[in-house]
């Protein structure tokens, strides 16, 4: 299958390189570069541990796998879950990885170390994948953010995603997929007298900075631009103006609208959109959670894919499924499943990844990997090397330490790979 | 019941988890409905494995005598089978997907099943051929039929209650909410088990209130209505939210009625009600995690069957040789006196 775009195509030239290593990969040379060939992410994270089983790995009739038949793909050979017939429809645009093994079994170093990328202890917190773009390709033209983040319940700034990278490479969370709260300027307001109070705020940010640490004002301040940026573009957030058949073949649940939302801003040109889902921690009652939660993802996403396929987007958006592990095969009394980071699965599409392929295996009942196992290290390796950039040889720079982006000991999916 | 139930042996060591379990009609074996797609035929009260019926791709997820002795099964992928004998009688594609339940008439000519695709067939004993269907459209975990073979009770998971005529036309419609709950993106809990009384005046409905979703805390919940008029005569519902669902249903002698439910791993019970009277005259945590019991037709003995105790575990959880272990179902008979 032709891959919509190669990473080679679009690998730094050694200046470019030598450009980001001596001045960090902030440089405009680099940003440019990535920008000019316009670079997105679609990240969807299902937080709690989505089943490899009642998803991309089934193993029907066998001890563990579960009350559900596997269905083929668009894709022959490739079978997944019958709770992803949509999904399965799309299969020809997407790649599987089924021999993930991971590091952690609890949530809360799961989650971070998945979304940071595990890497090596430098002494320092590394950025979420979403903050290390927003300093690789940075926010494009689209007058955007560069990371936005589309979740459940509260949004805000979430400065704590940028680590070591620093408070202006954060998060903007759009909680339920709405603009923050008080974004408008009050009618009551003039232009004038918003202009004159932002003013009187930057000088007490710069008194306040003289003496204190220079991160917390960097972030307070950076907010107020972002929400400068929204202000022009709150239209964005009102998906009743999209078409009927949108809104229905999304679905009109959380992860169907933030699915939507997120098509919208990819659109737009935001480079990097996480659309997080929770509830996916299905220690009970699994397989009827399984039932009801899969089918909402299935349909968004397919329809997502499906258009993103349509604008001709995927030849420069990355998506990718994931969650911080999978679920164990071992059914315990609740009828559920537990933690299980040791062989689980992800899903890709789009920009830089081989269409229509399942890479890696689990052995029969699904309790071990049965080909090379890969780690978060070379999910973060495969993902950049995806956007063209070089995951060997490009550094961050903390002051003048620099600092690999993915973990060194690791290296890319090849297979993965277009 | 004058005496409390008595446990009858060492639990039977069924070698994979089981969902179902149904005496015969002359209570001389119990049929055990397992997730490796076998239906495993134990003599009782014994416990003697006698035989194994194998046709079942999926998990079987439920199980039928008819009056003549003959059993049907249903498993996840939606095959519906009847077994005479020990002989496959019929076998059928019922469903798109999981068969919830199978409910058999009074006089054990029609039998009917719901589903996860959210369908009621009908269909007849003796050859599983469809007689009527009708699609409701959302999932479908529980049937009964009214002890006069009139009515069919099917309960859904957002709560509902329907009563269908013979012609699967809606008669009455009953709102449980209490039984659902959408948390997120994921709906929850469900009129997992439906039961007649006796005279056929009282409809139980028992499953959870749930709390959440993913890990599913909730409350076990029994509600005793009015099958007329929907009215709720009197409901039970569990002390701690780490309870779960009641799972299963069975009626005792002098209209009693008897539970067992699974929760958070480790959480079960037994329980025995004596209505109209909604606290539980007996409880036993003796066998975690249980899923299904039934009561023998001489009235004597229940049967009830749970998970094996330490069932969970994040990661690789090894066991006592270093495998990675399997849970299995132990399968208690009571005395009931």
């Amino acid at each position: 299958m032709r891959p919509s775009c190669k990473p080679h195509e679009h690998q730094f030239s050694r200046r470019a390189f030598l450009g980001a290593s001596l001045g960090s990969l902030a440089l405009p040379a680099v940003a440019e570069q990535l920008r000019k060939e316009k670079r997105q992410i679609l990240f969807i994270w299902l937080d709690g541990g989505m089943s490899q089983l009642e998803s991309w790995d089934p193993k029907p009739k066998t001890m563990f796998g579960g009350p559900f038949r596997s269905i083929p793909t668009s894709v022959p050979g490739i079978h997944i879950s019958e709770l992803l017939p949509e999904t399965a429809k799309l299969m020809k645009h997407l790649a599987i990885i089924r021999s993930v093994s991971t590091q952690d079994n609890s949530h809360s170093a799961g989650v971070d170390r998945i979304q940071r990328g595990d890497p090596k202890n430098r002494g320092v917190v590394y950025p979420y994948f979403g903050s290390a773009i927003a300093k690789l390709i940075g926010a494009g033209t689209s007058g955007l953010p560069p990371y936005v983040w589309v979740k459940p319940m509260n949004g805000g700034f979430i400065y704590k995603d940028a680590g070591f990278l620093g408070p202006q490479y954060g998060a903007l969370a759009l909680g339920d997929g709405k603009p923050p709260e008080n974004l408008i300027r009050p009618p009551e307001i003039s232009p004038d007298d918003d202009n004159e109070r932002n003013e009187l705020r930057k000088l007490a940010d710069r008194r306040y900075q003289a003496q204190r640490e220079k991160k917390t004002v960097e972030a307070n301040s950076h907010a107020f631009e972002l929400a400068s940026q929204l202000q022009k573009r709150v239209s964005l957030f009102d998906l009743s103006k999209l078409p009927q058949s949108d809104q229905d073949r999304y679905g009109t649940h959380d992860l169907g609208r933030h699915l939507l939302l997120a098509r919208r801003l990819i659109e737009e040109g935001v480079t990097f959109v996480k659309v997080t889902s929770y509830g996916w921690d299905t220690h009970g009652d699994n397989f009827n959670g399984h039932a009801s939660l899969v089918p909402k993802f299935d349909r968004p996403f397919a329809s997502l894919m499906q258009d993103l396929s349509d604008r001709g987007l995927l030849d420069q958006v990355l998506v990718i499924v994931i969650s911080e592990f999978g679920r164990t095969l071992r059914i315990n009394g609740h009828l559920g499943r537990d933690h299980w980071p040791e062989a689980w699965s992800i899903c890709m599409g789009g920009c830089g990844i081989r269409k229509g392929i399942a890479v890696g295996k689990t052995n029969e009942l699904g309790t071990d990997i049965a080909t090379e196992p890969y780690d978060v290290g070379h999910l973060f390796h495969t993902w950049f090397e995806a956007l063209g950039i070089n995951s060997e040889k490009t550094n961050y720079f903390n002051n003048s330490q620099p600092l690999p982006i993915a973990h060194e000991e690791m290296h890319a999916v090849k297979e993965v790979l277009a | 019941m004058n005496q409390p139930p008595k446990e009858r042996g060492k639990p039977y060591p069924l070698p994979v988890q089981a969902t179902r379990i149904r005496f015969d009609p002359k209570g001389q074996n119990i049929a055990v409905a397992g997730i490796d797609g076998i239906v495993r035929i134990l003599q009782s009260p014994e416990l003697k494995l006698e035989k194994e019926l194998k046709s079942h791709q999926g998990w079987v997820t439920a199980l039928a005598y008819l009056p003549s002795g003959e059993l049907l099964s249903a498993d996840s992928w939606g095959q519906f089978c009847c077994w005479s004998e020990s002989q496959l009688r019929w076998s059928h594609t019922a469903h798109q997907n999981g068969i919830r339940a199978i409910a058999v008439s009074p006089d054990g000519k029609d039998c009917a099943t719901c589903s996860r695709d959210g369908l009621i067939r009908i269909a007849k004993t003796r050859t599983g051929e469809k007689l009527r269907e009708r699609i409701i459209g959302v999932d479908l975990f529980s049937i009964t039929y009214s002890p006069d073979g009139q009515t069919l009770a099917i309960g859904d998971l957002f709560g509902t209650i329907r009563i269908l005529d013979q012609q699967l036309k809606t008669v009455r419609e009953f709102r449980q909410p209490e039984f659902h709950l959408l948390d997120r993106i994921q709906d929850v809990g469900g009129i997992r088990c439906l039961l007649y009384s006796h005279d056929g005046k009282t409809l139980y409905a028992a499953g959870s209130q749930p709390k959440t979703g993913g890990f599913v805390q909730g409350f076990p919940r029994l509600a005793a209505l009015d099958p007329l008029t929907g009215a709720v005569r009197w409901v039970w519902k569990g002390a701690s939210e780490s309870e779960g669902f009641i799972h299963d249903l069975c009626l005792l002698p002098n209209d009693r009625i008897a539970a067992v439910t699974s929760g958070q791993p480790g959480n079960g019970k037994l329980l025995i009600w004596s209505p109209p009277d909604a606290n539980p005259i007996f409880q036993s945590t003796k066998i975690p995690n249980c899923h299904s019991l039934d009561l023998d037709p001489k009235g004597q003995i229940l049967a009830m069957i749970g998970t094996n105790a330490n069932s969970s575990g994040n990661g690789r959880v090894k066991g006592k040789t270093g495998e990675y272990p399997a849970n299995h179902s132990p399968l208690q008979l009571w005395d009931i006196g």
